[in-house]
């Protein structure tokens, strides 16, 4: 007969009770870390995705991302004639806030540089790319907008085309995805008390291109070609003084080191904490567990049972409680994570660091427990 | 016919440290159980009997003299309890004042977990559980857990549970402690069955008086000494002389 499972059986709530406590725990520690994952990764979207090698940014300004950034909307041009450089595309975004069937919706608005660019590198999962140069637009799954929906961005309609799904920015904020020209006469056509304090240097945005940039561009795209030297091609447009060049680590390195340092640390400091706190829950409650059979534990001893029978029954019921509320902490992740308005990514890595976690904390929690088992001497049975 | 002791303690002690003074809760004791023999301890409280029991059973190391089974010496000062596990197994059941089952298992499982953790399959030691209870009254009560038997029933599977393994050694502190007269009655008359039908040899230290006629011998302990030996039935085995006070 197993003892662990007769010791659970006989007390099958109080069990459940317990996985699901754990559980909890864990769905916490598995949103906890997949929230930070699915801030970089929303941050780190369009960097990774666009396919550019090198980003050409205004002069002494990390845009576009981390910094405002507004160039000549010709400069991809002039990029282009740089050797080594395989394609030049012109970037705009910027947030906007339009009014649909009621309600305030609040998109990213992206330009591609429409015909070379027509969306081939987005996660359209309904619809299609851009195939006119004005008044189409690709809206991501979280603005709430349907295929055929028509919405007033500036002046102009724009008709949904295509949508895109995990498509967000670093504020997790839908990305809507236009022509470039679009994107610029969208962004130029703000009201005016927003220009107007755009002029006077009030407003500090992040914006790829604001208000007072209304006909520029945020940055150039560069592919280069695979023989290309990236440091030479950098040389080669850094000499031009009124640009600057980043490259796709740069901007990594400007939005997870500067612009989101500090929400970052926060996370990891409050994923340290719950993750401290279920170390110590989860103990806690194996050792408990133990404790709570000394009496039965000495009995054990007093009929002549082998250390193994003890030191078995131990381990089986943390590993029950430790992998069981693991799986239960899962199936919650799994099942609420997906309605949350923010991505909460679950990475199989941090699942496998996560179980491998729980599996030493019931590991120490048991080796305590039994430590404490062997102690007892069979005599207690009598006290 | 002369039979040799299952269980010999010579001139055991057991002396507690106890800050300046020593405790002597035992202080050289030897006496003898043979097979089949039902032997009583009895004496005032704190005189040394469950001391005597505990160091009988091979639960506590003598800090003097030494416990022999079958003629072999197993226990002395500065001896291991730990490896007497494996032997207290086989040799030795034990019944106390409280049941003691394990209470999320029921009394068949309780009975049959002795013989579980000595090797024997499943079905086997479930059968030989259930023939146990059934031969102690207790047939109808086998899924039951300890939570829902009464006293008496819990002390039938406490009892049916140190019979698990035929062993050729009882040994109970106070059984009937918790029972009423006839339940307590009925346990020790249970002990006197199981002598005489196993031949085990059962040592039951008691303070209950009305049940003392069913006893073979009679071991009166005071401050850590046996200090008297009645012998109820002189005739039926060789009278064991132990160097009372
Ligand atoms: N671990 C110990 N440490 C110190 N003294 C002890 C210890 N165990 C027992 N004693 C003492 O040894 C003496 C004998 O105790 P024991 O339990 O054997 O008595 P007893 O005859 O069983 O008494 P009772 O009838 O009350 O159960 C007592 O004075 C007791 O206080
Ligand atoms: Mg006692």
């Amino acid at each position: 007969m197993n003892l662990a499972m007769k010791d659970i059986g006989s007390n099958l709530s109080r069990f459940l009770l317990t996985l699901v406590g754990v559980g909890f725990l864990i769905t916490a520690a598995i949103g906890m870390v997949g929230l930070y994952r699915g801030i970089i990764s929303d941050a780190l979207l369009i960097i990774d995705n666009i396919g550019a090698d090198l980003w050409v940014v205004q002069g002494g300004h990390a845009g576009p991302f981390a910094e405002s950034s507004a160039i000549s909307p010709t400069m991809d041009r002039r990029v282009d004639g740089v050797a080594g450089v395989a394609g030049a595309r012109r970037f705009v975004q910027s947030s906007q806030q339009f009014e649909f069937e009621g309600r305030d919706v609040r998109a990213s608005v992206t330009g591609l540089d429409f015909p070379e660019d027509v969306g081939g590198w987005l996660r359209v999962v309904r619809g299609r790319h851009l195939a006119s140069a004005h008044f189409e637009a690709i809206a991501d799954v979280s603005l709430g907008l349907a295929l055929g929906d028509e919405i007033r961005l500036g002046r102009d309609d724009y008709a949904i085309v295509g949508i895109t799904r995990g498509m967000v920015d670093a504020q997790g904020d839908g990305l809507l995805f236009v022509t470039v020209n679009d994107a610029m006469t969208i962004a130029s056509r703000r009201n005016s008390e927003e220009i107007l304090l755009a002029r006077n240097g009030m407003a500090e945005t992040a914006d790829a291109a604001s208000a007072s940039n209304a006909g520029r561009i945020a940055a150039v795209v560069v592919g280069l070609d695979p023989a290309a030297d990236p440091e030479r091609v950098r040389a080669v447009i850094g000499r031009w003084g009124d640009v600057d060049v980043l490259s796709r680590d740069d901007q990594h390195a400007l939005l997870l080191d500067q612009r989101l340092w500090r929400l970052r640390i926060q996370i990891l400091a409050f994923t340290g904490v719950l993750l401290v706190v279920m170390a110590i829950v989860i103990s806690l409650i194996i050792y408990t567990m133990t404790l709570e059979k000394l009496h039965q534990i000495a009995m054990l001893k007093l009929i002549g049972a082998r250390n193994s029978v003890i030191v078995s029954m131990i381990v089986q019921q943390a590993a029950m409680i430790g992998l069981g509320g693991f799986a239960v902490g899962l199936g919650f992740a799994e099942a609420i994570f997906p309605l949350f308005p923010r991505k909460v990514a679950i990475l199989p890595g941090d699942l496998f660091s996560l179980v491998l976690a729980v599996v030493v904390i019931s590991g120490v929690a048991s080796s305590f427990g039994i430590a404490r088992a062997m102690k007892v001497r069979a005599q207690e049975v009598l006290a | 016919m002369t039979r040799s002791p299952i269980l010999s303690v010579r001139d055991a002690a057991r002396h507690y440290q106890s800050g300046e003074t020593v405790i002597r809760a035992l202080d050289g004791v030897s006496f003898d159980v043979f097979p089949g023999e039902l032997v009583g301890i009895v004496g005032p409280s704190g005189s040394g009997k469950s001391t005597m029991l505990l160091i009988a059973g091979l639960l506590e190391l003598p800090t003097g003299g030494c416990v022999a089974f079958e003629g072999e010496i197993v226990s002395r000062p500065g001896g291991s309890i730990a490896g007497l596990r494996d032997f207290r197994r086989r040799k030795i059941g034990f019944v106390f004042q409280k049941a003691n089952l394990i209470p999320f298992l029921t009394a068949a499982e309780n009975v049959a977990l002795v013989l579980q953790i000595d090797d024997v399959p499943a079905a086997a030691a479930r059968l030989h559980a259930e023939r146990l209870l059934a031969a102690l009254g207790l047939g109808e009560r086998l899924d039951n857990r300890p939570a829902r038997l009464s006293g008496g029933e819990q002390q039938r599977v406490a009892i049916a549970r140190a019979l698990a393994n035929d062993p050729p050694l009882l040994l109970a502190d106070e059984p009937t402690a918790a029972l009423d007269s006839v339940r307590g009655r009925q346990v020790m008359e249970l002990f006197r069955t199981i002598a005489d039908v196993r031949q085990a040899g059962i040592v039951v230290v008691t303070h209950d008086n009305r049940s003392l006629d069913l006893f073979d011998r009679l071991v009166e302990f005071s401050d850590g000494r046996i200090v008297a030996v009645t012998d109820n039935r002189p005739a039926a085995r060789p009278a064991s002389r132990p160097g009372a006070a």
